[in-house]
């Protein structure tokens, strides 16, 4: 293979790589919502969206650097999930799934309707990191390599929490079987509320780490989603590390197929995958076995 | 128990059948002449439209409709049409053709408006035209420059914008006058930014200049990387693209992430917009775009447009608003000169009229295809869109070739 080929390969790598940790973030707070749950939380995209425009109005107003923005978009985030999950979806957890659908659906479209009513349809995008960083013959972008680097500290960090902190094995329990946890002394109502306002958070984060990247504009979370539900499948519905797994794959598997085909058969990648996977791994990569 | 039950459904029907008769006595009280007759007004003309107001087309989608306002309002305050007041239907097809489409036939069959002014975007117009026809209504399909849209023997849709096919002449003839002997050309799959490729690509070949790609993506596609990356291996001269705003952003901020350096950035829709370089900031410097109007031209009416839209807007009107503006006007001069609401004489009147409004002048083939109006060649100078194409309406001189990404502040 002739050198400039194969350099031109690995520049499409690092690219999938680095678009698929932001992925994670988005992938990783559904999962664990959905791990605690069993609640599809439609309404996730819209989530990151509204960290997007925390970034973005931070920014736009005020000329708040957008990294510091993680620090109000992520609690704000925060808060707000826990007041969804308070309010509305607790009152439906226990109800077969659909019910938890429809609800997250009513709260999707609700946050959507309000956002293009108050911000409009317009694209924004925060210009702050532009450019890259050239390492050798390869082009790092400097926005995506600062995007990929938050998302793993976050990633991390929340994967660390869970592992090892009690909370966050109380977390955990509650995911592997909410009544055992309960007997065991665990706060289940309060362990759902903690779950649902990190989950939100972590699709803030991503909003907030996007909008740097990307234009958004409200529809935005939508698209996204639908990528989020083809990786959590992948990774195995309810497993926090399977997501980022699964969301790393997909980076790549896009970058690629748009290289190698067209970037037109890429937007298919996702759910090609998600089709594959249930045909023939339906428990995903590290889901649990039924 | 059940007794008393059966009393209260009684009551309750007997209620029912007196509020029935009360409202029937009601309304034929209405539809009896007045004692004392008074100047009745005229019924509003309903004109109705499906616009993007959401999705991919919705910032372009929204500006057609302030255009379509603000005529409304103008044309209003002048008296009306045909002495009624005009009233709007309007409905948000979400950037998406099938729903546009839907939207028209209930346009027609269900709110019964008496004239129809076209969608935002020609995947839209393409779906919305079919139904349009199908009733026999003439549309003037403002916001739609897609050629196929008219080879399809369709008598009742008429053309506003400068057809696709010319779209980017500007800026192939120029980059060929420059010296360019190479293009890549990427474009969104949908028939307006295919019909852009595909007149670039013919006029490409008409000046010596080679197509080295070509590539298609898809509508709300998020990274254009590794499409870049081919580009950034073949280095092209120019570097042209077939796109809507949100997609003609993306790919200039990857190019300059990737490092891909032609001497020319070209897009369709997107550079002509203001928007472009709010999102963009410096590095909308030097690209082109291709526009169908800019606020700078001589055309009667632009200057009082341009400011009557500030003052309803805050925001300066890009080419998008002007159409809707413009198509209005088309509509309400072949209305004057039919006299009524005849649709099939309003048809033969759009066919065959001539006429100039603010957006530019308007005359179609046998075909309903625009054949008089320009497009126009704009770049990012200091922060300002000149017009730098055809000469005759140049604001400024067109700055080739564009330096590489490392070498500008």
């Amino acid at each position: 293979m002739p050198v400039e080929s194969a350099v031109t390969l690995l520049q499409v790598a690092i690219g999938g790589v680095l678009l698929g940790a932001v992925y994670a973030l988005l992938a990783c707070g559904l999962n664990l919502i959905f791990g605690v749950m069993r609640v599809i939380n439609v309404a996730h995209g819209e989530l990151m969206m509204l960290g997007s425009y925390t970034t973005f109005w931070l920014f736009f107003l005020l000329g708040i650097n957008p990294l510091l923005s993680l620090l109000f978009s992520i609690p704000l985030m925060f808060l707000l999930g826990m007041g969804i999950q308070k309010f509305l979806v607790s009152r439906v957890v226990k109800a077969p799934e659909l019910m938890s659908l429809l609800v997250t659906f009513g709260i999707s479209m609700f946050i959507l309707s309000l956002a293009l009513y108050f911000w409009s349809a317009d694209f924004r995008s925060v210009p702050y990191f532009t450019g890259s960083i050239t390492l050798g013959s390869f082009a790092f972008s400097r926005p995506r390599v600062i995007a990929f680097g938050i998302a793993v500290v976050i990633t991390l960090a929340v994967y660390i929490f869970l592992k090892k902190t009690k909370l966050g094995k109380a977390v955990r329990a509650t995911s592997q079987s909410s009544e055992v946890a309960a007997i065991c002394g665990v706060d289940v109502e309060r362990i759902r509320l903690l779950t649902f306002g990190l989950g939100s958070a972590l699709a803030a984060a991503a909003g907030s780490l996007l909008v740097v990247i990307y234009a958004v504009n409200p529809s935005t979370g939508q698209t996204f989603i639908l990528k989020a539900f083809a990786i959590i499948v992948l990774g195995g519905m309810g497993s926090f590390l399977g997501a980022f797994i699964g969301a790393l794959i997909l980076g790549l598997a896009e970058a690629f197929t748009s290289f190698f085909f067209t970037a037109q058969l890429s937007e298919a990648v996702a759910y090609l995958l998600l089709i594959l996977v249930l045909l023939f791994m339906p428990s995903g990569l590290l889901g649990e076995r039924e | 128990m059940g007794e008393k039950f059966a009393q209260i459904r009684m009551s309750r029907r007997k209620f029912l059948k007196y509020a029935g008769a009360s409202a029937l006595l009601g309304l034929s009280g209405c539809v009896l002449p007045p004692a004392t007759p008074a100047p009745v007004p005229k019924k509003p003309i309903r004109i109705g439209a499906s616009l993007s107001l959401t999705g991919t087309y919705a910032r372009t989608g929204q500006d057609q409709r302030n255009g379509y306002e603000l005529w409304r309002k103008d044309v209003n305050e002048r008296g009306g049409l045909l002495g009624r007041q005009v009233e709007f239907v309007f409905y948000d097809d979400e950037s998406k053709p099938e729903t546009g489409a839907k939207l028209y036939e209930k346009l027609i069959t269900e709110d019964k408006v008496d004239l129809v002014l076209g969608p935002y975007s020609s995947p839209v117009t393409f779906a919305a035209s079919t139904v349009t026809e199908k009733y026999k209504h003439p549309m003037v399909a403002t916001g739609s420059a897609a050629t196929n849209i008219w080879g399809r023997g369709y008598r009742y849709v008429f053309q506003v914008y400068t057809p696709d096919d010319f779209y980017m002449d500007g800026a192939v003839i120029f980059g060929a006058e420059k010296g360019a002997k190479t293009m890549a050309i990427i474009n969104e799959n949908t028939v307006f930014a295919k019909g852009a490729a595909r007149g670039a690509t013919k006029k490409a070949k008409e000046v010596g200049i080679q197509v080295v790609f070509t590539e298609e993506y898809t509508r709300g596609a998020p990274d254009f990387s590794p499409l870049l990356s081919k580009i950034k291996a073949l280095n092209p001269d120019i570097l042209l693209g077939g796109t809507y705003l949100p997609d003609s952003v993306l790919i200039t901020r990857q190019a300059k992430e990737l490092d891909v350096n032609p001497k020319m950035f070209a897009f369709s829709v997107g550079p002509a917009l203001p928007d472009f370089y709010k999102s963009l900031s410096k590095d909308a410097e030097y690209i082109f775009g291709a526009s169908q109007w800019e606020p700078s031209l001589k055309l009667p009416g632009v200057k009082e447009f341009v400011e009557k839209y500030k003052a309803a807007y805050n925001a300066e009107p890009g080419y998008h608003a002007a159409g809707g503006y413009g198509g209005a006007q088309i509509l309400e001069e072949a209305v004057k000169k039919v006299g009524s609401i005849d649709l099939e004489k309003i048809r033969e009147t759009l066919a065959a009229m001539e006429t100039t409004t603010i957006f530019g002048k308007y005359k179609v083939n046998e075909q309903g295809l625009q054949v008089v109006k320009p497009s126009y060649m704009t770049q990012w100078q200091e922060g300002k869109r000149e017009i730098v194409y055809p000469k005759e309406a140049a604001t400024a001189e067109p700055r080739y070739p564009t330096p590489p990404w490392k070498e500008r502040k």
